[in-house]
């Protein structure tokens, strides 16, 4: 259908740290929830409407969450689409929470436990039921990767020796991280497991790298293979569930979310760097012309390339803080949401209009 | 006079000990107190503005002005760098306010541009572009009516607190001033670019780019890329001789990278890498270049069905003797990069490929052949295994580029072969194409394959059409032709249904008129296939009136559409009107008794 391929919005709503007491009316509130659909910023002097598919209130549980981001996602991976679930925000807005669960415990079993956690069981649900009604004819392979992103390198979460991985393309397989180390996957429980290695590997690297967690992007990613035989012939599909956990958005200043700063050239001889990126975003509004722009996009963006926009299935869950003093990188959090859902993958069919017609 | 002397070496101390702190101590500072030396570097201007003062007593008052300036000028870029802005905006105003009635003079003007530059980059900071546009272009006037009324090399702004003996040569001095003149520009650069001032942002990019070479501030690669992009930019503009120069000097500087030997020597296979890849790069722009020169005379070449006008091509090339000569000369001297030697090499480089429309085949060709052998140097590095996205758009680039080379040359069966090399290599590459991960280029190969195919038999049956009859073999050729671009055409169809088959009700505008498109050309294959059993041509006739059917009624029912598809929606209706007749016609023929 026409929105089918569009990237859908969920914002969530955090609710404020606990012992912060708010007097009646939302005093100290910056935004209010209005509907399951619309969010109203409390901005001076007009308040702003946000409208995104879904909207998640304070009270919303994480299962409602699951039920609404992800679920849909999962399945479509079992009928052969990627998917993707981004969690954008700011450090503190609730990110963490929403996609693994209370911190420092075991989250796999607990109420609580975020969207990551539900996803795996409901994959592996989903996998055990689709073996019993094919019988012996139809048989899964999961494996799973984790790596993390920062500062434009790529590490491999689950091999913590190794260190500046590359992307390449495969054309049957798509983008891939060289090297990566795919770990086998039989169960849900198991595939919790890994995650929570990688993620500590991730805390680990941050001390003794002097990196923040909250300055890379880490990306686990589940490759489902299905394995059907129907007599001779034999069927293979396979697809990706990617889950991103985005650097924080308050760290993204310099790059993208600030649009009209110029780039200081400082004192430093190497100092004009930033004048290819005006002189790609002159070539980029050029008119429909075919031209070559020398600089790639970002490791993140292209790993995750098909993911924004073409045959994949994607959602980002923009986390939000509604304390007052968030203000600021709340607007940033809801306008970055809001142009999410205009991307689409740019590339056109060619049709050269030239030529007879009749 | 001797405590005064003393006082002043010890403010030159304190001066360059903040100096230094700023810029050099401030980059180790602990990520827990980013700012630490920046504070310390601003205690200790204060002191010097402090003891200052305290000198004021006697001393000549321009001079002291102007060194308080000095002193007002590093405290603004010390509180702007710590985030308060508005006592930054306090203190670069002071340096300004006192600088006023100096500013041209040889002592000031440096440091007023540099004031002027920083309050831009503050009140971009606010998000007032507008305001940090009135100060940057009035630096860059400064700058001009300098030059124009003294031109000496100024003083640098450092130099205020130095020791006579310190004092910096003329070359560096000049060094200095222009580099603070540069940067102006490459922040106006920026201000016309916020602002959409695209011709001007691009102006002010070239301008930048030129003063690196000449000043020498510049990194090869990282230039030859800028330029290289740039090239980009003029292509879209269609300034074909802007866009050469800009992509031969990128290859020019780019081949000083490889000569200069890198800083630690042991470079490792990734720069390596890197730099090759970066080669591969500029090839690919100078593909572009090829092919929107080659694109653009055939707009020029072209009648109104798409063919060579020989009229027009003879008009074209009176036209373009006479305007040779004053052309090249007035709009070059504008743009030229670089000083003699390298300027030099850049117009020998240029000399390689025309930046005039090919008009004819043989001009046609020789471009090709340029754009041919970049596509071989791209392909090299961005090989398939590894580069799938990027290997297959030089192929596509590379299949372009034969189409329309394709459009120059006469001999029908030679045209018709130049598209049989466009499908050799697209089917292979498409054929290996996982369209899971690749569903766009996927789909962009179906049509290209599918008219490509559509062209060859338009072409064969063109050339059939001027025999007294039509062989068997000929027949069999455009029944072939036809079939195959049928096949492409339905396979780019079946890759807009969703999982369950389901062809979409109301079509994605970014596909709606390749689909469109798509479905009138197959309309139109199922008209030309030729066969000599009547019951066979009936069914044609039907399938054809299925598709021409198709849009009529979409563009009923979606009315938007009609804009996307005007001239192919007039002959479907057309069409739809006839077909019934022309199949009641043959039906009688058919069964002449019923």
């Amino acid at each position: 259908s026409v929105e089918g391929d569009a990237i859908k919005v969920y914002v969530r709503v955090r609710p404020p740290s606990e012992g912060t007491v708010f007097i009646d009316g939302d005093q100290g509130l910056c935004l209010s929830v209005l509907s399951s659909h619309t969010v109203r910023l409390h901005s001076k002097p007009e308040p702003k409407i946000f409208t995104f598919d879904y909207v998640a209130n304070m009270e919303t549980t994480q299962e409602s969450v699951f039920s609404s981001v992800a679920k849909n996602i999962v399945e479509s991976c079992m009928n052969g689409y990627n998917g993707t679930i981004f969690a954008y925000g700011q450090t503190g807005s609730g990110k963490t929470f929403t996609m693994m669960g209370p911190s420092d415990s075991d989250n796999f079993t607990h109420s609580l436990r975020g969207v990551i956690p539900r996803s795996f069981e409901y994959l592996f649900f989903l996998i055990e039921r689709e073996k019993e009604k094919a019988g012996s004819g139809k048989s899964f392979l999961c494996k799973c990767s984790f790596i993390e992103i920062y500062n434009e390198q790529i590490f491999d979460l689950l091999d913590s020796a190794s260190s500046g991985l590359f992307l390449r393309e495969h054309i049957k397989k798509g983008v891939f991280v060289d090297g990566a180390v795919e770990q086998v996957l039989s169960s849900a429980a198991e595939a919790y497991q890994v995650l929570t290695m990688g993620w500590r590997n991730r805390r680990v690297a941050s001390t003794s790298m002097n990196r923040e967690s909250s300055r890379s992007h880490a990306v686990f990613t589940i490759t489902v293979e299905s394995m059907e035989k129907n007599n001779e012939i034999v069927n293979i599909r396979s697809s990706l569930l990617n889950l991103v956990d985005l650097a924080g958005s308050e760290r993204q200043k310099d790059t993208h979310t600030e649009g009209l700063r110029l780039k200081e050239a400082g004192n430093i001889n190497r100092s004009l760097s930033c004048l290819g990126q005006v002189i790609t975003a002159l070539v980029d509004v050029g008119n429909g012309k075919q031209r070559h722009i020398c600089y790639r996009d970002s490791k993140l963006t292209f790993l995750l390339r098909d993911s924004l926009g073409g045959n994949a299935k994607t959602c980002i869950i923009a986390n939000v803080h509604p304390g007052s003093r968030c203000f600021g990188e709340t607007l940033s959090t809801l306008n970055f949401a809001q142009r999410a859902k205009l991307i689409k993958n740019k590339a056109v069919v060619n049709e050269d209009t030239q030529g007879n017609v009749t | 006079k001797m405590a005064a002397g003393g006082g002043w070496a010890v403010m030159c101390e304190k001066f360059r000990a903040a100096r230094t702190l700023s810029a050099v101590e401030s980059r180790k500072d602990p990520e827990t107190e980013p700012y630490r030396s920046k504070y310390s570097a601003r205690a200790l201007l204060q002191e010097v503005k402090q003891l200052l003062s305290a000198a004021e007593e006697g001393g000549e008052a321009r001079l002291l002005a102007v060194r308080r300036a000095v002193l007002e000028y590093e405290l603004g870029v010390n509180h702007t760098d710590t985030e308060e802005l508005s006592a930054g905006e306090e203190h670069l105003q002071r340096c300004t306010q006192l600088l006023e009635p100096h500013r041209l003079s040889p002592d000031c003007v440096s440091l007023y541009i540099q004031a002027q530059n920083n309050l831009g980059i503050l009140w971009s900071e606010r998000d007032e572009i507008k305001t940090a546009q009135t100060y940057l272009e009035s630096a860059e006037a400064l700058y001009n009516q300098y030059m124009k009324e003294d031109g000496n090399p100024p003083l640098d702004p450092s130099e205020h607190f130095m020791a006579e003996e310190e004092k910096l040569t003329d070359q560096e001095r000049s060094k200095r001033f222009e580099k603070a003149y540069t940067h102006t520009l490459y922040y106006l650069a920026q201000v016309y670019q916020h602002l959409e001032m695209i011709e001007k942002a691009a102006q002010y990019c070239h301008t930048t780019l030129k003063r690196q070479l000449e000043y020498c501030g510049y990194y090869p690669v990282e230039w030859a890329l800028n330029a290289a992009t740039l090239s980009q930019y003029y292509l879209s503009k269609q300034c074909f001789m802007e866009s050469r120069h800009c992509l031969a000097a990128a290859s020019v500087i780019f081949s000083q990278a490889g000569q200069v030997p890198s800083a630690e020597d042991n470079e490792t296979e990734q720069d390596q890498q890197d730099l090759r890849q970066r080669k591969a790069e500029i090839a690919r722009c100078w593909i572009k270049y090829c092919l929107n020169l080659l694109q653009s005379a055939r707009k020029l070449l072209e009648d109104n069905i798409g063919e060579l006008d020989p009229d027009r091509q003879l008009e074209l090339k009176a036209q373009r003797r006479k305007e040779e000569d004053e052309k090249e000369k007035g709009r070059k001297k504008a743009v030229l990069f670089g000083t003699s030697d390298i300027c030099d090499s850049v117009l020998a480089m240029e000399e390689k490929v025309s930046s005039m429309h090919p008009l004819d085949f043989q001009e046609a060709r020789e471009i090709f052949l340029v754009g041919q052998n970049y596509v071989q140097e791209a392909k090299g590095f961005f090989q398939v295994d590894g580069y799938v996205t990027d290997h297959i758009e030089i192929i596509q680039d590379h299949s372009a580029l034969f189409k329309v080379l394709a459009f120059f040359e006469e001999d029908y069966e030679r045209r018709c072969k130049m598209h049989k090399r466009r499908i050799d290599m697209l089917e292979p590459i498409y054929a290996d194409l996982n369209p899971q991960y690749y569903l766009l280029i996927s789909r962009q190969l179906q049509f290209e394959l599918a008219d490509t195919y559509y062209e060859m038999m338009d072409l064969k049956v063109a050339i059939g059409n001027r025999l007294e009859e039509l062989d068997s073999h000929t027949i069999k050729k455009i029944n072939s032709l036809a079939q195959l671009a049928i096949k492409y055409y339905e396979l780019f169809l079946d890759s807009l249904r969703n999982p369950d088959k389901v062809f979409p009700e109301e079509l994605e505008e970014d596909v709606l008129r390749p689909a469109m498109v798509a479905k009138f050309h197959i309309a139109r294959l199922y008209g030309k296939l030729i066969t000599s059993d009547s019951k066979k041509q009936l069914e044609n006739m039907q399938a054809s009136l299925e598709y021409y059917t198709f849009l009529v009624d979409y563009c009923e029912k979606y009315p938007d559409a009609v804009r996307a598809v005007e001239t192919e929606l007039e002959l479907s209706k057309e069409m739809v009107g006839l077909l019934p007749t022309r199949m009641e016609r043959l039906r009688a023929k058919l069964c002449p008794f019923i």
